[in-house]
């Protein structure tokens, strides 16, 4: 049974005035199948597994309107937030590219051109289970911009691609942000993530990136979700690995929006791969961060190392989410999963499901979840050392998200995600 | 003779490691296998024990003329071959006293001896600790577990004192040992040394062979026995090291 | 070693169900099917007091609105409740007063399953309740457990001895409407174990409770009732066989714990109930609902099971750690080999400061086996000091088999500390390697690796159970090396 609402409502009909361009057929075929997935399972409610302790109906009930707003944002100069980083900057205003991008070895085309011929036919949405994922079917109906970044075969970027998409919200918007990843074999890319956002109104992003990634090529995925708290972001990354590929990804969520649901699907599609996730959430006021993952080993050989931390202050809730599936074939499977979560308030709430799902004997798994608070023996000695309350827990939290912070590779961005750390936690106990 | 083999050659995967082995080994004779990392000394106490990853793909071995290559490993063990591992695994939860008392009965049982008793048995346990030098607590500790590198050691010496074998391979025994400790094993051996039963020492240095006095010390490189002799080929290879032994070899082979 | 160990797991795949015979006694068994009229024929059967019936009614009503769990691991068979019959009682079952006016057959019965029944030749140190299909059919030692002022009876006996203890716990700890299959168990239930231990005592003798399917076409509802009154300590222990049937048989059992201040119960369970053919034909469903709560401060539960048979157990015997510094504690080995499927796991409740919970489970898969783990750690706000510890692992024995973990972790109080492992791993064969060079078979080894690893809960048991638990694992194992 679907829940209707009247953004489900308005979603249906704007489908349908919408869906007679013209577009290729395999993409109208696409969308046409996806938009029937999302339209026979609505929105999630917590009585789907998958939502179970993550109840968006509050943040549906605006006013939303389906397209971007019409606020210029020509004054926008720079949104960059991350003081001294090298790399190419790539800058989406509403999901526009506005002016071209030179990197060498790497394509980057909007989804307007891209969309009109058949070179997309293979990537886009091959690998979601649209079925399960009603938001991914929603976005893969109705997405409009957004961009391909392509890396071709055996290119080696030398710099970061900064990603910085920037969003007005005068008014309540609702809008499919889309990205795709093409790394192709013996290719190297990083890409950084950023959203700058004007405006205060509700500004709802159903973002989805699918990130392919061919032989031998290695990519590095980084999104920087420290947003304003007007934002409610739901996020689904599909990541498709061939043999011998790297993949590291890096989500780091502090203090500002509302909402955020981070889907991470991982389907690792060829032997002898190595993947690794990590993630930081820092919780504060009411917010709400949901991290969900879920890596497929299918073939034999193949590592993946999963790292998620937790800090929860205030009335904040968390919730993480992670599967790993062994399959039959995927022998001699190295699969390693962490969840550690401090709760620092008495009215924060952490929900932890780490979850091992293995059909294959000769491997070794491993999962483990913590929950626990400020170690009092560790914040005593800091303190008989003359060290003032509030800087004793910055440091036993800046110690704590080490692991994870330690794993950034480009040096501007590590800075950055540790002064936000740092920032947030002083603002917490003023 | 105890054990006979003739011209044994073993692969693991598609690597042929022993390329034709040859030894002859009495009871009562101590001998010593040297040679480089790699030359294959390890594997040639992995084929005689039956581990599965090596496939035999020529040559014989008899063992008390017996065809010791159609044994299982546990048959092996139980017509008194006996393997010193190199790395002795650990088996939570499974008590060193059991463990012993397992494998003590099985092997009784394959001579169609009666199972020995409770009282018989731990009295052949404290025995057995004395005469090696083993005092660690043995019944409430897993198998190896939290064992450190040198009572690992001592515990497989302990375990071929209670199994009482005709042949004893020693794998790299010494290495990992300080000298108290690699004293202590030595001693143990040679209080278990008689002419019923014999002992093949695998090891890169001389150093052990000062304590554990061999009849007969060969040079295993590139999966053949290319030199043996005395003792004193021992010391001669400690002096001038390995490669006065490959050279020949290589410089044949190409 | 390849063919080796199929030779192994073929011999052990025909390896026979040691206790699949069938008793010829002669039955009194109620008409199939599931109605309002079957409930008032087994109440009337026991001659029950109108409350009992109302309360049972009720437990109908619930039964009828439910709906079946979805979130199982394994596609949940479609259990026909109108092709069962609710209550099968040996004729002469009338009432025994003592164990010499117990069927022959049936102590025969028990006997063959290594129950002794007659006093002399019992276990020292063991009262036992024998259930025998739908009703109890003999418990020993019960006037030594009376000088203790201990009540060890069936439950259907406490009805009418002690109808006010009953009415007032029955039902305390799993209501009527708590899930499909409680539902049916307050419908149906025909028998089961009840103990009341009174303030202080301490019970001096393990009791048990042994439970034998063993008519067609019946399934067995019993329901247990243990309440520990202040300051007391019992250890109680469960037994389960039944016969090879082509036809799965349904066992829906619900278990109640209730723990005063400073009262202790040890709750265990050796489940040994038939687990079908090796093609998955026939054997039990076992859905059990089994909850305890530390009503008082400084109350402590404690489950322990070895979990062997069945074709599909279902369970979470769970705490509700009310009182302050109260503990709860699941220490658990399930196997699953053949077909087997087996989601087992508990719920630790923190509510009281200071609660504290330990949770050890040892799955091991054999053969196409399905072993999960699914459990919940919950702290609530006024839950202050809570601490919970998990370890969670699992054995993959052969590639044909699955492990999986779902634990449930939710936190609402800061000073909680929550710590959850799991590890999945295979027999090392480096290990086998090892114990076959010192002369010792692969099945032999592999039982030695097995009891090793599941030492940690088998220590749990009580004594005169744990050897019979290691002999069962070994035997259940035996094979099925890879």
């Amino acid at each position: 049974m679907i829940t209707t609402t009247s953004l489900y409502d308005q979603l249906i009909s704007f489908y349908n005035n919408n869906s007679a361009g013209d577009e290729q057929p395999w993409l109208k075929d696409l969308r046409a199948r996806a938009f029937d997935a999302f339209s026979t399972q609505g929105f999630p409610t917590t009585k789907n597994e998958d939502w179970r302790f993550t109840n968006i109906s509050a943040y549906l009930k605006e006013n939303y309107s389906l397209l971007p707003g019409s606020v210029s944002l020509q004054n926008v100069k720079s949104a960059n937030a991350i003081p001294s980083f090298d790399g190419y900057e790539i800058v989406l205003k509403n999901g526009m590219l506005n002016e071209d991008v030179n990197i060498e070895g790497v394509k980057v085309t909007p989804f307007r051109t891209a969309l009109q011929d058949d070179h997309l036919k293979l990537y886009l949405s091959k690998f979601i289970p649209l079925q399960k994922n009603p938001f991914a079917a929603l976005n893969t109906a109705l997405f409009q911009n957004g961009i391909v970044i392509e890396a071709e075969k055996n290119a080696i970027v030398d710099k970061p691609i900064h990603l910085i998409h920037v969003y007005n919200a005068e008014d309540p918007v609702f809008i499919h942000p889309r990205l795709l990843v093409i790394a192709n074999r013996n290719s190297k890319l990083q890409v950084v993530e950023s959203v700058f956002v004007t405006g205060e109104s509700p500004l709802f992003l159903n973002n989805v990136t699918e990130c392919y990634i061919a032989e031998n090529a290695q990519v590095d995925k980084y999104y920087l979700q420290a947003f304003s708290p007007n934002i409610r972001l739901v996020n689904f990354t599909q990541c498709v690995q061939s043999s011998n590929s790297l993949y590291n990804n890096y989500t780091y969520t502090i203090p500002g929006a509302n909402l955020v649901r981070n889907n991470l699907h991982l389907d690792l599609n060829g032997t002898n791969t190595e993947s690794h996730l990590y993630g930081l959430y820092l919780t504060g006021s009411n917010q709400l961060v949901d991290n969900h993952t879920s890596v497929h080993h299918l073939f034999p050989n193949c590592m993946s190392n999963e790292l998620y931390k937790g800090v929860l202050m205030d009335s904040s809730r968390a919730v993480f989410n992670g599967k790993i599936f062994v399959h039959q074939d995927a022998q001699k499977t190295n699969a390693f999963q962490q969840n550690n979560n401090m709760l620092l308030s008495n009215k924060a709430v952490i929900d932890s499901k780490p979850q091992l799902e293995i059909f294959a004997d000769d491997v070794k798994c491993s999962h483990g979840s913590t929950v626990g608070s400020f170690n009092n023996e560790a914040l005593f000695y800091l303190k008989s050392r003359g060290i003032g309350e509030k800087a004793a827990r910055n440091l036993l939290v800046n110690a704590f998200a080490f692991d994870v912070t330690n794993k950034i590779q480009i040096p501007a961005v590590r800075k950055y995600i540790e002064k936000l750390i740092t920032q947030k936690m002083s603002e917490a106990y003023d | 003779m105890l054990l006979n083999i003739k011209n044994l050659q073993a692969k693991v995967e598609d690597k042929q490691i022993l390329k034709g082995v040859n030894l002859q080994v009495n009871a009562g004779e101590v001998h010593a296998i040297m040679g480089p990392n790699g030359s294959g000394k390890s594997s040639l106490a992995s084929v005689l024990a039956g581990r599965e990853n090596f496939e035999v793909t020529g040559g014989k071995v008899l063992f008390d003329d017996k065809d010791l290559l159609e044994f299982s490993p546990e048959d092996r063990a139980r017509e008194g071959l006996f393997l010193a591992f190199q790395y002795p695994v650990e088996i939570p939860g499974v008590s060193n006293i059991n463990f012993l008392r397992t494998a003590l009965n099985e092997i009784r049982a394959y001579h169609n001896q009666p199972t020995l008793e409770s009282k018989e048995f731990l009295r052949l346990t404290r025995e057995n600790q004395k005469l090696v030098e083993f005092d660690a607590k043995l019944t409430n500790r897993s198998l190896n577990e939290g064992f450190s590198g040198g009572e690992k050691k001592r515990n497989e010496i302990f375990q071929l004192a209670m199994l009482n074998p005709k042949l004893s391979i020693l794998d790299e025994t010494d290495s990992g040992l300080d000298i108290d400790a690699l004293r202590i094993v030595a001693n143990g051996v040679n209080k278990l040394r008689s002419d019923k039963n014999a002992f093949i020492v695998i090891t890169h240095y001389q150093r052990l062979l000062d304590y554990i006095v061999p009849d007969f010390v060969h040079v295993l490189y590139d999966g053949r026995i290319v030199k043996s002799g005395t003792r004193e080929l021992a010391l001669e290879l400690e002096e001038k090291g390995y490669d006065w032994i490959k050279e020949p070899v290589t410089s044949a082979s190409i | 070693m390849a063919n080796k160990s199929d030779d192994i797991l073929e011999e052990y795949s025909s390896k026979e169900y040691e206790y699949g015979f069938v008793t010829n006694i002669e039955m009194e068994i109620a008409p199939k099917g599931l109605s309002e009229e079957t409930i008032h024929y087994i109440s009337a059967k026991k001659q029950e007091p109108q409350w009992l019936l109302d309360w049972r009614l009720k437990g109908y009503h619930s039964f009828l609105k439910a709906e079946d769990p979805h979130w199982q691991n394994f596609d949940l068979p479609k259990v026909d409740f109108q092709g069962i019959s609710y209550y099968a009682a040996p004729k002469s079952s009338a009432k025994f007063k003592s164990i010499d006016e117990v069927d022959p057959e049936l102590i025969a019965t028990f006997e063959k399953l290594g129950i002794p029944l007659s006093e002399q030749k019992i276990l020292a140190g063991v009262a036992v309740d024998a259930v025998f299909d739908s009703v109890s059919v003999a418990t020993t030692f019960k006037a030594t457990l009376k000088e203790h002022g201990i009540i060890f009876s069936s439950i259907s006996e406490a009805v009418k001895e002690h109808p006010e203890l009953v009415q007032k716990y029955l039902g305390s700890v799993v209501p009527h409407s708590d899930n499909i299959y409680a539902s049916l168990n307050s419908a149906v239930f025909s028998d089961g174990s009840f103990v009341y231990i009174p303030k202080g005592v301490r019970c001096p003798m393990e009791l048990s409770t042994y439970f034998r399917i063993n008519t067609e076409n019946t399934g067995q509802f019993e329901r247990t009732l243990i309440i520990a009154d202040e300051g007391s300590y019992v250890s109680y222990l469960e037994g389960c066989t039944a016969p090879k049937r082509d036809e799965n048989q349904l066992h829906a059992a619900v278990v109640e714990l209730i723990a005063m201040e400073n009262a202790e119960i040890k709750y265990s369970t050796v489940q040994n109930w038939y687990p079908g053919d090796k093609e998955g034909n026939g054997g039990i469903y076992n859905f059990v609902t089994k909850r305890g709560v530390c009503r008082g401060a400084n109350a402590k539960i404690s489950w322990t099971q070895v979990e062997t048979g069945s074709a599909i157990t279902w369970k979470y015997p769970s705490v509700i750690l009310q009182g302050d510094n109260s503990s709860g504690e699941f220490y658990s080995v399930a196997v699953t080999k053949g077909k087997q499927i087996a989601d087992t796991g508990t719920k630790m409740h923190h509510i009281g400061k200071n609660t504290k919970s330990r949770i050890i489970s040892k799955g091991i898969s054999a053969g196409e086996g399905q072993n999960s783990y699914r459990g919940l750690v919950q702290v609530g706000t006024r839950a202050d000091n809570a601490r919970n510890f998990t370890q969670c692992d699992s054995l993959l024995i052969g590639d044909r088999c699955g492990a999986h973990t779902f634990p449930y972790i939710e936190s609402k109080n800061s000073t909680a500390t929550i710590e959850h492992e799991a590890t999945t791993s295979k027999i090392g064969e480096d290990q086998i390697f090892y114990l076959n060079q010192r002369g010792i078979d692969t099945e032999k080894a592999v039982a030695l690796i097995v009891n090793g690893y599941a030492k940690e809960v088998l220590n749990q048991l009580p004594m005169e159970f744990a050897v019979e638990a290691q002999k069962l694992l070994s035997i259940s194992l035996e094979g099925s090396v890879g």
